[in-house]
């Protein structure tokens, strides 16, 4: 007689615990299968190398929701996130952009480079602010699909075609543009700084195969940019201990809630009994009954993994194979016994706190983005580095440091050879073009790990390598998420749910996703109740 | 307003011309003035060389709106329009090629020699796109509504809209929201494995645009084209005597109903009293009074260069600055002494379809990648050194183009970057024409022999001699965020413009592709409701 539990969750990301611990506290008897020795999916950090404490995937916070944090209180069970001040844009010319949080510095800094930039950034951010604000509650919010003549949907249409009608028309001017343009075309309007433009669009591509002219970017660019105005913390933090000490602090709230976690505990099938999810067999043998499946494994797994094709109806199944995952970036975690020297601002600075973005240019970061469309990894990539264990000492010995540095152009389909004969080249490639700015980095080096976008497929289940678990393109958001018609959590197989980035509001450790896919099933528990 | 009120129209393009035959058919008293000799701004019939005659920009129609050719009777004034089928010959360097037939079945049939899978999903596809389409056209034969006060004929059109959309049924409507923003790479890879097909339809997506078929947002322009002719390759409508000769007809229809044309007549001011428009000045310094003036010349021109800055409120003037309209696009035609022979049509039509092949439209392009790396060049300012063709041989239908015995042979070059990082036009001019003679070598080795002759339009020339400010031949940028609402700019998306008695009826408004006539169509409507 197999173990019955209320709900299992497939998947102990930070995405699949959130849900967990929110089922949970609203009574459910519930079981997290992760297939891993260690939770936290994608948001995890594990002793790579003695004495090193590498956060390998997600290196950084910013849109953890608020209401997650205070809802489940995770400060007591161990969350501190510590501020990460600034980014520092290294050009080819010797000089370099340095922004940080304080806007007054930032601007003067700015001067140094465009007077009329200066004064640009002021009105840019002004600008900006109501932008998040109307796509904010976007996030926590089921998306109405505009298909449906159901009165709720036409309800909240409604409610957004009304607060689109109280923008002014300078607000809606702004926001279609953010909706519809590519980041470049969009800064272009703005600012003339060329390391400027190129350190902002940065962030519109992350995660995506797009280039910074590829109309869709601007958003993805807004995504991005709400972190750094979020209620909670002002910026981007780290997490002490780690991007991993989130998804353990999120775990601890679960358990205290009464959720059962399981780890190495790989799901081989989802158990389907006349059209219900009935329960999931283990590779061990075991089989778990549940009366709910809560799957935050990406559609890929979710659909044509674990599930035989007949459970699923003909045109969904097609929809699944051509949900675009196309990982287009790598990670490469270097230990350190010293500290990276930039040419542009040799010493110890501040400036080494916070993120040092390799973006020198837009020519450089769209010529990174035409190496990857046809098959290659970027000869010069866009990387985004960290060095954590300036924070947060206790990620390393005393003394050494960790490097963190995500990589973007990384195509999961290389035009020749294998991710596995090209890694070794990958990773010193990325270390050739840090070395360009800080010469020593090549010295310092005592371990290094690559994870190239085969690496994220094997290692942490993140099908072709996405880091969002699938694109974020605007016609893979909102109610198009992650298959147009089924953004609402559920699937076509009754009782078996979505939880996971590849739901609305998509990737980055937001954990909105687990939480509002709990609001969904504890509704249809309701109704299935009576 | 008294009926018989003078209307000034600027610019003498097919926009203006329509626009004018409804003015005064509604009763007012148009007066187009077009700067150059000939009417017909890009559709124009030119001579490049002795003897030799072809369409110097657009080298097919639209085609035009129906209910348009209808109203003004084209037939009745002259007009003789070709259809040749095959629209589309498509080579490819590995020696084969593709012909697309007006009859979908009869394509599929060609294709499936290449693909069985793909010559089944082609007619698929073509039906799909005809349902879209149908919105579509719906849509681009409406005045975008405006957001603020709606007014009931706006309610009504989105009604009328929305009851198109719900008949695409659920899967429809799905579909059509998750095409607009994608890759046309991404559209056409959903339904077909052949490279030289993609290649050939995605192609419509980036025609004189700023994309590359990966470029997201390219399926919507390639739908908004579909909205002007539903079949996959979109339209090979020739009319005898060239583009010309179509302007010609539309210019006599509007004569006839009592607009008056003249040429030779730049209009270098609009003046206005009081936010009000009180007239036009001329070059040569006349002045002509009038309360209502209709632009068909593209926005840039209109605002920064026709109106006193003054005139423009600072917003405003801000988002028609950042209405992007960076042409891409170059124009290049050839005097043959002899008619280019391609082996590779040979292969597919054998010696008896050949001459038809030849009269529609032969696309050069036979990858996407091929179509990307073109795109690729231009983002850097350096014109493609492999481009994407749009060719035509119009003499194979019309020979009285061309000295008997011999053809014109008209290339839209395609990518040509208005801002050339090294050098300028005037200086590389001469390349375009070596690049497309060696592109077509490739599949025409006669080719080379056969040039008598060869005359360049670069993106500066269509600037400088058509008046098409950034050498966009559509007026601006069809992008997401500039159509519909926003083309050219929010707000003022309503064939309006901020100064009282000023109009747009140009490819910068609403829908704004190529040679429909719809813009104008559309714009006589909301004019005439504004002046009665």
């Amino acid at each position: 007689m197999p173990q019955s539990y209320d709900v299992v969750v497939i998947g102990g990301g930070h995405n699949g615990l959130v849900n967990a611990a929110y089922l949970a506290k609203a009574g459910k008897k519930v079981l997290v299968l992760e297939r891993r020795h260690v939770l936290g999916g994608a948001a995890v950090t594990e002793e790579i190398v003695p004495g090193f404490l590498f956060s390998e995937c997600s290196y950084v916070v910013s849109l953890l929701r608020p209401e997650i944090i205070r809802e489940l209180d995770l400060p007591r069970h161990g969350l501190e996130i510590l501020p990460l001040d600034g980014t520092f844009s290294p050009m080819l010319n010797g000089d370099y952009l340095w922004r940080v949080n304080d806007h007054a510095k930032t601007q003067r800094e700015i001067r140094r480079h465009s007077r009329l930039d200066a004064e640009a950034y002021d009105e840019f951010s002004k600008k900006m602010t109501p932008m998040c604000r109307f796509v904010k509650p976007l996030l926590s919010m089921i998306p109405p699909d505009p298909t449906t003549l159901h009165p709720k949907d036409l309800r909240q249409l409604n409610f957004l075609l009304q607060r689109f009608r109280e923008l002014s028309s300078e607000e809606r001017y702004t926001l279609i543009q953010l909706m519809t343009m590519s980041a470049a075309d969009f800064l272009d309007q703005w600012f003339e700084t060329d390391v400027l433009k190129a350190t902002m669009s940065a962030s519109g591509i992350i995660g995506t195969f797009l280039g910074i002219r590829s109309p869709g970017t601007a958003y993805v660019l807004l995504h991005h940019y709400m972190g750094e105005i979020d209620g909670a913390f002002r910026s981007w933090g780290f997490s002490r201990g780690g991007t991993g000490a989130i998804s353990l602090s999120i775990a601890g709230a679960a358990k205290e809630a009464g959720v059962e976690i399981r780890t190495q505990a790989p799901v081989e099938k989802i158990i389907v009994k006349n059209g219900r999810a009935a329960g999931v067999a283990l590779k061990s043998g075991e089989e778990i009954s549940c009366n709910v499946i809560s799957s935050s494994v990406d559609p890929h797994l979710t659909f044509e993994v674990f599930l035989e094709p007949k459970e699923l109806p003909g045109d969904f199944l097609e929809s699944v194979r051509r949900y675009k995952f196309r990982g287009s970036s790598g990670k490469v975690n270097l230990a350190l016994n010293g500290l990276p020297n930039f040419r542009s601002l040799p010493g110890v600075g501040a400036h080494l706190r916070g993120a040092m973005s390799i973006s020198p240019g837009m020519e450089y970061m769209e010529r990174a983005y035409d190496d990857a469309k046809y098959g290659h990894f970027s000869r010069r990539p866009y990387i985004d580095m960290v060095i954590p264990s300036l924070t947060d000492p206790s990620v390393a010995p005393p003394g050494k440091h960790v490097l963190s540095c995500f990589v973007q152009y990384a195509p999961y389909k290389l035009a020749e050879g294998t991710w596995d004969d090209q890694r070794e080249a990958f990773g010193n490639n990325v270390i050739d073009t840090i070395a360009e700015h800080a010469p020593n980095i090549k010295e310092l080096i005592i371990e290094k790990q690559v994870l190239t976008p085969l690496d994220m497929e094997r290692e942490f289940g993140l099908t072709q390598g996405n880091i969002f678990q699938g694109e974020l393109s605007l016609e893979q958001l909102f109610f198009l998420r992650p298959v147009a018609g089924w953004a609402y959590y559920r699937t076509p197989v009754d009782n078996l749910y979505m939880c996971g980035s590849a739901t609305h509001p998509g990737g980055g450790i937001m954990g909105a996703n687990g939480r509002i896919a709990s609001q969904v099933i504890l509704k249809e528990w309701k109704k299935a109740a009576n | 307003m008294p009926i018989g009120q003078k209307v000034v129209l600027i610019g003498g393009g097919h926009n203006a011309l329509i626009t004018a035959f409804y003015l005064a058919k509604g009763g007012f008293k148009p007066v187009v003035l077009e700067r150059r000799s000939v009417v017909g701004g890009g559709a124009v019939t030119e001579e490049f060389h002795p003897g030799f005659k072809a369409s110097t920009l657009s080298h097919t129609l639209g085609p035009l709106r129906a209910d348009i050719a209808r109203d003004m009777q084209l037939d009745k004034f002259g007009l003789q329009i070709f259809r040749p089928d095959p629209r589309v010959f498509a080579p490819s360097p590995d020696g084969r090629g593709l012909l697309f037939y007006e009859d979908a079945a009869k394509t599929a049939g060609a294709i499936s020699h290449l693909s069985a899978k793909d010559g089944a999903k082609y007619t698929e596809f073509a039906k799909e796109l005809e349902k879209v389409a149908g919105v579509f056209m719906q849509i681009a034969a409406i005045t975008p509504p405006g957001i603020d006060k709606p007014s009931a004929e706006d309610f009504w059109n989105l009604l009328i809209t929305g009851r198109g959309v719900r008949r695409l049924g659920k899967k429809g409507m799905l579909d059509l929201l998750r095409w607009g923003p994608m890759a046309v790479a991404d559209f056409v890879g959903e339904f077909f494995e052949t490279e030289l097909l993609r290649a050939v339809i995605a192609a419509r997506g980036i025609f004189g645009a700023n994309l590359g078929p990966w470029s997201a947002g390219s399926t919507a322009v390639l739908l908004l084209r579909a909205a002007a002719d539903p079949h996959p390759v979109g339209s090979a409508t020739f009319p005898r005597g060239g583009l010309g000769e179509f302007s010609r007809a539309l210019a006599d229809s509007a004569k006839k109903v009592g607009a008056e044309i003249r040429t030779d007549a730049e209009v270098v001011q609009i003046q206005t009293k009081s936010g009000a428009v009180a007239g036009v000045v001329l070059a040569n310094g006349e002045e002509i009074a009038c309360e209502a003036v209709v632009s068909g010349v593209d926005p840039k021109r209109t605002f920064f260069q026709l109106l006193e800055p003054a005139n423009l409120d600072p917003v405003v003037a801000m988002r028609i600055k950042n209405f992007r309209a960076r042409g891409n696009v170059a124009k290049v035609h050839l005097a043959l002494g002899d008619l280019p022979t391609f082996p590779s049509l040979a292969n597919a039509v054998g010696p008896d379809g050949f001459h038809e092949a030849l009269s529609g439209r032969i696309h050069i392009g036979h990858e996407i990648d091929y179509l990307e790396k073109a795109f690729d060049a231009a983002k850097y300012g350096e014109m493609s050194a492999a481009p994407y063709l749009d060719v035509t041989i119009p003499t194979m239908l019309d020979p009285s183009l061309a000295p008997t015995g011999k053809h014109v042979l008209s290339a839209y070059f395609q990518f040509a970057p208005y801002h050339l990082k090294e050098g300028n036009w005037r200086a590389r001019r001469g390349e375009l024409v070596n690049t497309v003679i060696k592109t077509l070598g490739m599949y025409s080795p006669n080719l080379a022999n056969l040039v008598e002759a060869a005359h360049v339009i670069t993106p500066v020339d269509l600037e400088e001699t058509y008046g098409y400010t950034g050498g966009h031949i559509f007026h601006g940028e069809l992008a997401l965020d500039q159509i519909f609402t926003m083309r050219p700019v929010l707000d003022w998306a309503r064939y309006r413009a901020p100064v009282k008695g000023l109009f747009l009826c140009g490819n910068g408004t609403h829908p704004g592709n190529g040679l429909t006539g719809a813009c104008g169509a559309n714009a006589v409507k909301e004019i005439i409701h504004e002046l009665r």
